[in-house]
């Protein structure tokens, strides 16, 4: 006892002291909304012609991913080298960080990543299936027929290309300069396409009566013949010596660059992307051009970009001008030009026109060349009514000999006459006729909707082929639903370009290549709108820490632990990129 | 070694010994002795505890609940209005079964400013579930002090040690100073049976809902009372130790007495003088001495006053309304013994008031006088007052 | 992305703080600064009910729940005693509500602080007494109802600077944090942890409920709140080095405050008036951190 302060007697000592831990308390049943992961569709994706994956594929180059999101660009689009360089891009035009400061250079880093890839010769791990035994005939090796047999081989279907001209490409090779498309980008790409297995025949003219044939050694004709035509002014003096078509021109240029011997001031006639890139070639060879357009400037449907730098070399435009006729001069020719104004706007937005009161303008050029647009070559090309039998797809339509499938693809059948369009149609022809083959008519129009991203026009591969994507809603993302304080002010990476002096000596690429840094720090403005790229601010800003990291590979999200979690909302919130939603709890 | 000292310093002798490891405090008359001489003792390193010098008494008690919580011996000391800041901490640590002890000079509750002694301010705390032990003398001052941390480090609860303003704090008296092994011997370092540990994470004094409140109280209830029997050891030990004799109470001369004066605090020592002359007198009186007036010695009490005829309780205290506590404790503890003897209640020397051998005798002679107690305590030399002024004269 | 946010948990789920609760957020934030060799003292305030009753705890920390008002003197008694038993390592840290803090708490923190007591104090503000259900503190802002300061009588008075009264102590360290800013406020905890003396850390914690805004907005609003300059980020070491963490955007005080309704009496007048206040308060910040600028 004296060594103790203990007393023998035992003393109860019951106190407030834990002894257990608040985990058996499952907060989960306070409970009335419930918030869950649910990807969305980025407008950008939407409004692609191809539909490409381009959160995802910023998400990737950010982290420097670049093999990975050069393969993911692949899976929708053959071509992402020409398209990182020719593409309108619309992507850029729809995309939420406009609203914010400015848009992410999608094509840019289009571009970057297809470069990267070829500079490495990297080969791509493409999801080629097994052989299905079935041929299918394409006609025309331009952007659609070449992007046709590229989806085909890889669905397992052999394809035999039938090219009139003697080199493959269509308006990739013979239209479009080699300042906006070097040729070795471009035959990369070809190449690529023929190593699946497409067979292309060059110098292989169809004309109907052979078209017809076709139908016996194959199983299926994808017709993409394009707009090869040049559309006629019909105007008294259009076949005189010195005025020329101006598509034709590119293409002369094209088989042999030395062969122009322009001089002097040359008038292009048009407005379109043609007349653009008929003018800046012109220049390039040593003449002045000038672009005489009969409506504004601004109405003109070559792209903006183009515009600008066409001015920028010196490219002089006269606007409000329509040719009346055109005169055989001794050495070159007379155009007599007409003056237009303005009499309100049409339907397209553009301006409306009419004759000014002036007199006609006389003016002397050494050539003209003749750019107002194109027209299918053919008569049995056009596909323009499209009857009951008719399955009509987004960008192309697939129509019935008997049982015999024909689709019909790219300038011939799609809305906006453009490389990437041409291409979506090709991928859609080649999923079209692979749900044929497999189950039936009756399924195409079906199963191809269930493809479409957001509610553009265009249909993804990789959902077709069941792959994450197809997991995504087509809700599209807008400015409004991301949450702009994760992020700051930071402009958008300028075009590295030529100086003008250096463009308009040669024909040599105009925009320069980006380091691997630039492409990342431009990616890194993406938004990723509507994907989770594992910022973490779900599980940073859980009051409950009920949301769970998950080491899973690509695709891999959060795991919410829906014993604790309250339903407050804040991981829906705080998600600046609208990866998640908060719905009413069911009972 | 025996010397001469105030009470206070005879306190700070014995926090000494006990090897305390955390003092806080803050000053207020007439405490400040103790805690000015502790303050010597940790600054020349003979104490090696943490002194705190906290901004109120209420942050003094919160300091020693946390250091306490933390498994040390702690200490701190106060006086009425110090105390009656503390009273929601007060409660607090008996709650938290933690064995702080205080040493508590009695003195008067304010207003008017009134320093010297009175009971009223310890007294009020007597539901907090703090032990409360009564001193005579600055011998007692010391003694009960090491007996307090023992007790309370047995029981897990607070212990007060209540000493007279002045009169015991201020006052030199002889003091026996045991030696450090001896009170070694006596008082072992603290184990404390739970305590905050990073090593051994848990929280204590959280939400307590009704299904488990009142377990948590009636442990307490059960530990206070287990602590009359527990004083009884160590008050057995400490003699065997020290040589010094203690009980919860202490009755002189009360066998065949038939009259018994109950007091508590440095006027018992006066009362035994006058018992001792009311005795060779022919009187057949009596004193029980009160110690331990938390928890309440019922048992010992009754034992001693259950054969007399009648009680007087001298409360140097009052609870307006009701009347003198002590005398309410006796009541309380003798209702229910049949025959059991009248108590008159006496309220005296409130306010550091003189309680005179005088006073008393008169007590006694009251008590003796009249046949029934009419009110349940009786005022002494209380002056008329009028108009405002008090008359001058007893 | 990487997140410089430590990984591990020293808080369990089942707590039964209300959905959306910014205390909840910051007292996981801080606790994954601090780690686990700590001794946690919570004075009465909402956590003293969130981190559940007995007999469970949803703090892996010991833990001393204590009376309103004790935040920082039972601190310093537990700083004593860990010291005398010679743990030197054990960090002492009281977690209080801005009520324990601003107005009952004061004088224990003034008089710890003035002490230099070896602690971290920590006031998690949610800008009233909202455990005992949305009274009003001295940390209540300018213009906020609250149940004892409702219609026409909204709160007049501007809210204490705890951090500057604590300033004037030349306290060791004082910080301003933000739930919404994670890494700056774990940075700042990591910091007081390493230093000693008296070091206390100002946390802006959103009530949705006592704030009345919906749930989900907990981050949001206490991102706005810096960003419009009403609770700047910024520190002081030994009340002298003011250092601003944070250049905010600087909108203007209606978009925090149109978006709560405890704000909604608020006119235009009156919001012009808080704006005036509080551009003023921030030159008055910028002046004492030797900033002299324009904006």
């Amino acid at each position: 006892m004296k060594n103790s302060n203990r007393s023998n007697m035992c003393v109860p000592l019951l106190i407030p002291r834990s002894y257990k831990t608040s985990e058996e308390n499952k907060t989960g049943s306070w409970r009335f909304l419930r918030p869950r992961y649910l990807e969305k569709t980025a407008p950008c994706s939407s409004v692609c012609p191809v539909g490409q994956d381009i959160p995802r594929i910023q998400m990737l180059a950010v982290q420097g991913s670049f093999k990975e999101a050069w393969e993911l660009l692949l899976s929708e689009n053959p071509f992402p080298g020409t398209c990182g360089r020719v593409c309108f891009h619309p992507c850029e035009s729809a995309c939420n960080r406009l609203e914010f400061d400015e848009a992410v250079a999608i094509r840019m880093i289009e571009r970057f990543l297809a470069d990267t890839a070829s500079r490495y010769e990297l080969q791509p791990r493409l999801n080629k299936l097994a052989e299905k035994g079935k041929k299918v005939a394409i006609i025309g090796s331009g952007p659609g027929g070449l992007s046709a047999a590229y989806f085909l081989a890889l669905l397992g279907y052999s394809c035999d290309v039938f090219e009139s001209s003697n080199k493959p490409g269509g308006m990739l090779r013979w239209a479009i300069p080699f300042y906006r498309l070097p040729l070795k980008v471009l035959e990369e790409e070809i190449a690529r396409i023929e190593s699946l297995g497409v067979r292309i025949f060059c110098n292989h003219h169809v004309e109907f009566e052979k078209f017809k044939h076709l139908r016996s050694n194959y199983d299926a004709i994808f017709v993409s013949c394009g707009y090869q035509k040049g559309r006629r002014l019909n105007i008294p003096g259009e076949e005189s010596p010195g005025v020329e078509d101006g598509l034709t021109f590119l293409r002369e240029l094209k088989r042999d660059p030395s062969s122009p011997s322009l001089h002097g001031s040359v008038a292009v006639i048009g407005g379109g992307n043609t007349a653009i890139d008929v003018a800046r070639s012109v220049l390039r060879c040593g003449a002045k051009p000038v672009i005489v357009y009969r409506r504004r400037k601004e109405d003109m449907r070559a792209f903006g970009e183009e515009i600008k730098m066409a001015l920028d070399e010196g490219v002089r435009i006269e606007e409000l001008k329509s040719p009346l006729k055109i005169e055989k001069k001794e050495s070159g020719v007379i155009l007599t030009l007409q003056k237009m104004k303005v009499a309100g706007i049409d339907e397209s937005g553009r301006a409306a026109i009419e004759p000014d009161n002036t007199d006609p303008e006389i003016v002397s050029y050494d050539r003209v060349f003749v750019a107002i647009g194109t027209e299918p070559s053919e008569p049995w090309y056009v596909c323009d009514s499209c009857s009951g039998k008719d399955i009509k797809l987004y960008n192309s339509v697939m129509r019935f000999d008997g049982q015999f499938p024909v689709i019909f693809g790219g300038d011939l059948t799609t809305e906006a006459k453009t490389v990437t369009n041409a291409i979506a149609s090709g991928k859609e022809a080649a999923m079209a006729l692979d749900v044929l083959f497999r189950i039936g008519k009756d399924f195409v129009l079906p199963k191809i909707s269930r493809c479409r991203v957001g509610n553009g026009l265009s249909v993804s591969m990789e959902i077709y082929l069941n792959g994450e994507r197809k997991n995504r809603v087509s809700h599209v993302v807008s400015y409004a639903e991301i949450n702009t304080d994760y992020f700051n002010l930071i402009p958008r990476t300028p075009q590295p370009r030529l100086l003008r002096e250096e463009r308009i000596n040669s024909f040599s690429e105009i925009d320069l290549k980006i380091s691997g840094s630039v492409a990342m720090k431009e990616a890194g403005r993406c938004f990723n709108c509507g994907i989770c790229n594992h910022c973490d601010n779900c599980y940073l800003f859980c009051p409950e820490i009920a949301v769970k990291r998950q080491d899973s590979e690509e695709g891999g999200l959060r795991a919410i632990n829906y014993d604790y979690c309250k339903g407050c909302g804040l991981c829906v919130v705080e998600c600046p990129r609208n990866a998640m939603v908060l719905e009413e709890e069911s009972a | 070694m025996k010397t001469v000292m105030e009470g206070s310093h005879a306190v700070a002798e014995a926090v000494k010994l006990a090897r305390v490891q955390v003092i806080s405090a803050y000053p207020i008359t007439p405490q400040t002795h103790i805690v000015e001489r502790l303050s010597e003792y940790c600054a020349d390193g003979s104490l090696d505890a943490k002194f705190l010098r906290v901004e109120s008494e209420h942050s003094a008690m919160a300091a020693l609940i946390g250091a306490s919580s933390t498994g040390v011996r702690t200490f701190t000391a106060t006086s009425s209005q110090g105390l009656a800041l503390m009273h929601e901490l007060l409660h607090w640590a008996s709650g938290a079964r933690l064995p702080i002890v205080m040493a508590e000079v009695n003195r008067a509750m304010a207003p008017g400013w009134n320093i010297w002694t009175d009971q009223t301010d310890s007294l009020s705390q007597r539901d907090t579930g703090w032990i409360q032990i009564y001193c005579e003398d600055g011998q007692e001052a010391l003694d009960r002090t090491l007996q307090a941390f023992r007790l309370a480090e047995s029981v897990n609860l607070p212990a007060m040690v209540i000493l007279d303003a002045f009169f015991l704090s201020h006052t030199y008296e002889p003091v026996d100073i045991p030696d450090q092994a001896k009170v070694d011997e006596f008082l072992p370092p603290y184990e404390p049976k739970f305590l905050l540990d990073p090593g051994n994470p848990c929280a204590f004094n959280q939400l307590a809902p009704p299904d488990v409140y009142m377990e948590m109280r009636f442990s307490i209830q059960t530990a206070m009372q287990s602590a009359i029997g527990v004083l009884e050891e160590i008050q057995n030990d400490f003699s065997e130790i020290f040589e010094r004799s203690y009980g919860s109470i202490e009755p002189v001369e009360c066998d065949d007495a038939d009259i018994i004066l109950v007091t508590s605090g440095t006027v018992t020592s006066t009362c035994k003088e006058v018992i001792e002359k009311l005795r060779s007198a022919g009187e057949k009186v009596g004193l029980l001495k009160i110690s331990l007036f938390r928890p309440f010695p019922g048992e010992a009490v009754r034992k001693v006053l259950s054969r007399t005829r009648k009680v007087a309780v001298v409360d140097r205290n009052c609870s307006f309304g009701s009347g003198g506590i002590f005398a309410q404790e006796i009541r309380s503890a003798l209702c229910n013994v049949p025959d059991h003897p009248l108590v008159y209640g006496y309220v005296a020397g409130l306010g550091g008031r003189d309680i005179t051998p005088e006073l008393l005798e008169d007590i006694y002679w009251q008590t003796k006088n009249t046949d029934f107690p009419e009110l349940d305590s009786f005022w002494m030399g209380i002056r008329e007052v009028k108009d405002g002024i008090i008359c001058s004269g007893s | 992305m990487e997140l410089s946010v430590p990984d591990r948990e020293f808080m369990y789920s089942g707590h039964v703080a209300c959905p959306g609760c910014g205390a909840a957020i910051a007292m996981r934030f801080v606790l994954k600064a601090l780690g686990e060799k700590i001794i946690m003292v919570i004075p009465a305030c909402c956590w003293s009910i969130i981190a559940g009753p007995y007999p469970m705890s949803t703090l892996r920390v010991p833990v001393l729940h204590t009376a309103l008002e004790t935040g920082g003197s039972v601190a310093s008694g537990i700083k004593a005693a860990i010291e005398v038993r010679g743990d030197h390592e054990t960090t002492v840290v009281t977690w209080a509500g801005d009520g324990g803090t601003f107005d009952i708490g004061f004088q224990a923190l003034s008089g710890a602080v003035e002490r230099n007591e070896d602690f971290i104090y920590i006031c998690y503000d949610n800008e009233a007494y909202m455990n005992t259900g949305i009274q009003r503190s001295s940390s209540t802002p300018y213009g906020a109802w609250t149940t004892t300061t409702p219609g026409q009588d909204w709160k007049k008075m501007r809210k204490k600077n705890i951090v500057e009264a604590l300033v004037a102590h030349r306290i060791r360290y004082a910080a301003t944090a933000n739930i919404a800013f994670p890494e700056d406020l774990i940075n700042k905890v990591k910091k007081a942890k390493n230093m000693k003396g008296s070091r206390f850390i100002h946390i802006f914690s959103t009530c949705p409920t006592g704030w009345r805004v919906p749930s989900e907005m907990s981050i949001k609003i206490a991102r706005m709140a810096v960003q419009t300059n009403i609770f700047p980020l910024y520190e002081v070491e030994n009340g002298v080095e003011y250092t601003i963490n944070y250049r905010p955007k600087g909108y203007l005080v209606k978009e925090y405050f149109k978006l709560q309704g405890r704000f909604s009496h608020l006119t235009e007048e009156d919001l012009d008036q808080i704006q005036e206040m509080v551009e003023e308060d921030w030159k008055l910040l910028l002046r004492k951190a030797g900033v002299f600028s324009g904006s």
